[in-house]
């Protein structure tokens, strides 16, 4: 898989909170990359930092698009101005990211004026009903105000706004938590639509982990702030290979619970980022976990092809997935 | 003899909360909003009712009646009856005592408990947790400050806080989110309620907290004997913890029954809509199949079935003509839909 983007040892830290703390990954350009994880596991910050909205402490974010590769993390002044057109975000609530002053056209329109790709009203007017198109908008209504807009549309408002620019990559933050299931699936398929037009690569947060598996061809996982692993989708949610992502597979509300259901019950609570335990960040809560996880952190190492975990004992464990017809001892 | 032995038993099997053709609506400036129209249900002792839905279906709403929280432009239609038996004191009708008096006040809190989504907005940030719920024990049992506030202890261990004894003085700022949703479940808790409504309480937690949330209301009801209406848009949710669910959609519940029933067997378009509309984990490739259309603006409430606008089989002339009736499909399985008939 060919990377748009390269995270090399990426610290953000707050004072001696350590929000994201030494990640490497690849986001696969054209792809969906899916990013979940409790909150306060250092998700949206991540995104962030790509976006280049939140300053990072150490490492290296490469981003590939013409024969150079370009550092993110030391872009400056204009430069960074320039290279922002090529990144965008969907917010999570379409009440509060839509200027209620501006007419929908105008906020469709703004990246187009913004980043100066667009100079001639004309053109700007048809790249704005194009997209507004894509995204299923009436274009009749552009004149009008985001107040007259339901939630779901107005998620569309946004994601045209997103979109407008073509830019190579986006991050969706939550961008369905706060819609209706009647109207999530609308927009989940609009995403999936406009990628496969577009050619866009998305990175998509979301705490929902079946909307994750529906929208991502790779899935990482992160505790308090370091990705515990990361796989193609199919491999994380049937064949994980850290007991966290069992765990969290294991807490999924079925809507046809077998007799197998049965959500793991991690001990404890999350630990402080400020203060964490030594060895595994994982090993207080671990069911697994032995000596070795209490003193010596475990590396990060591709157990699989593209599948990548950081637990001493991954493949030694017999963990299950998000399929509970299986009884746990036929897995593995 | 006979005679009392059966009056005796259909006592313990009336419901606990009896409401019948609830209808609330409110004032505006642009008119008069139909937000809950012509609703019963029922809550029983040690059993849980789901009311799944979407915004602007109501479930808040009818809720909100039975607690008498309703913001003041609110107007429950006549005709609308909320029947409670009180532990103490023998059944009333909730919308025939006032908002304030004593009667009202001591139902809600004490034989009624809420819990809500955001539990920070819940809690006050200026008081402990413990100060707290000692306020809510003292007013509604009849227990000195320290017996509350040994109570108080007592249920935060219960709902799983590691150190209950020292959490009672802290602040709901110091507490994680879902410590602060188990203390605000143990505050509900601890008047020792009949009845609790739980509006959402799940949904902004994270789902490894949920499942622990969900177990924690099981047990506790388990325990306490205690009715339960669990108000979710997740019907994963609703399967793991109801043993009966109601389908509302704009102010109506279009399809009613027992959880197997109704979420294995859905009868009601939107009800069929809103299951296949959820992603499965069972098919993760391929697209998935919205409802399609939007939930009308409920200034405009579409004539007929409130459904028929977004209904993929929709009977011209009939479905946008006169709100259907209740179907029986089961003698635990209902339905209002014309295709049902």
């Amino acid at each position: 898989m060919e990377p748009l983007i390269e995270i090399r040892n990426l610290k953000v830290h707050f004072d001696r909170v350590r929000a994201v703390d030494d990640v490497s990954f690849d986001i696969p350009r054209g792809q969906t990359l899916g990013l979940v994880g409790e909150s306060g596991s250092g998700k949206s910050t991540i995104g962030r930092s790509i976006l280049r909205v939140q300053n990072v402490t150490d490492g290296s974010i490469r981003f590939h698009n013409g024969a150079e590769p370009v550092e993110l993390t030391t872009l400056r002044g204009q430069r960074l101005r320039d290279f922002r057109r090529h990144l965008q975000l969907i917010f999570q609530d379409p009440y509060a990211s839509l200027n209620p002053r501006m007419t929908v056209r105008d906020i469709i329109s703004e990246p187009l004026t913004a980043n100066g790709l667009v100079r001639d009203t004309n053109q700007v007017n048809q790249r704005v009903q194009a997209m507004a198109r894509r995204c299923k908008l009436n274009v009749e209504h552009l004149r009008r105000f985001p107040h007259a807009f339901s939630g779901g549309q107005r998620q569309r408002i946004g994601i045209a706004r997103a979109l407008v620019g073509h830019p190579e990559f986006v991050v969706c933050d939550e961008s369905v938590s706060a819609l209706d299931v009647s109207i999530q699936a609308e927009i989940l398929n609009l995403l999936m639509d406009l990628q496969q037009e577009l050619g866009t690569t998305f990175m998509f947060i979301a705490h929902d982990l079946s909307v994750v598996a529906k929208i991502s061809s790779l899935v990482a996982v992160m505790y308090v702030g370091d990705i515990v692993e990361l796989a193609p989708t199919r491999n994380i949610f049937f064949a994980p290979k850290h007991p966290y992502t069992s765990a969290l597979l294991s807490a999924i509300p079925r809507i046809n619970p077998s007799a197998n259901f049965q959500p793991v019950k991690l001990p404890g609570e999350v630990p402080n980022p400020a203060a964490l335990p030594p060895g595994c960040r994982f090993q207080t809560r671990c069911p697994h976990a032995r000596e070795r996880c209490r003193n010596e952190a475990p590396a990060w190492r591709e157990i699989d092809q593209d599948h990548f975990v950081a637990c001493h004992f991954a493949g030694e464990l017999a963990l299950r997935g998000a399929d509970d017809s299986l009884p746990a001892q036929a897995l593995n | 003899m006979a005679e009392v032995a059966i009056q005796t038993d259909t006592v313990s099997a009336e419901p606990i909360l009896d409401v019948q053709n609830l209808a609330v609506s409110f004032r505006s400036d642009e008119g008069r909003v139909r937000a809950v129209v012509g609703v019963d249900f029922q809550a029983h002792r040690g059993k849980t009712l789901g009311i799944v839905g979407e915004s602007g279906s109501g479930k808040s709403v009818s809720t909100k009646a039975v607690m008498q929280l309703l913001p003041g432009n609110a107007v429950i239609e006549a005709g609308s009856s909320i029947h409670f038996q009180r532990s103490e004191g023998g059944p009333v009708d909730i919308l025939t005592l006032g908002k304030n008096s004593p009667a009202m006040r001591a139902i809600r809190g004490g034989d009624i408990a809420m819990i809500f989504q955001e539990p920070m907005a819940s809690f006050s940030p200026v008081y402990s947790v413990g100060n707290q719920m000692t306020e809510a024990i003292r007013l509604h049992r009849a227990v000195g400050h320290r017996e509350a506030r040994e109570i108080a202890v007592e249920m935060l261990g219960r709902v799983g806080l590691s150190n209950p004894a020292t959490q009672v003085n802290q602040y709901p700022h110091e507490l994680s989110g879902g410590m602060r949703q188990r203390a605000m479940i143990a505050l509900a808790l601890s008047t020792r309620p009949a009845l609790l409504i739980a509006d959402e309480p799940t949904t902004a937690l994270d789902v490894t907290i949920q499942a622990q949330v969900l177990e924690l209301m099981g047990e506790l009801q388990r325990e306490f004997g205690m009715a339960m209406i669990f108000i979710t848009h997740d019907l994963g949710v609703i399967a793991q913890i109801a043993d009966e669910v109601a389908v509302m959609y704009l102010g109506t519940i279009v399809e009613r029954g027992s959880v197997d029933e109704v979420i294995r067997n859905p009868a009601h378009p939107y009800t069929q809509g809103l299951r296949a509309a959820i992603p499965d984990l069972s098919s993760i490739e391929g697209r998935l199949i919205p409802v399609g259309g939007d939930i009308p603006n409920p200034l405009e409430r579409p004539r007929g079935c409130p459904f028929h606008t977004r209904c993929p089989k929709r009977i011209p002339g009939t479905c946008d003509a006169e709100s259907p009736a209740v179907t029986t499909l089961s003698p635990s399985h209902s339905v209002r839909c014309y295709l049902a008939q």
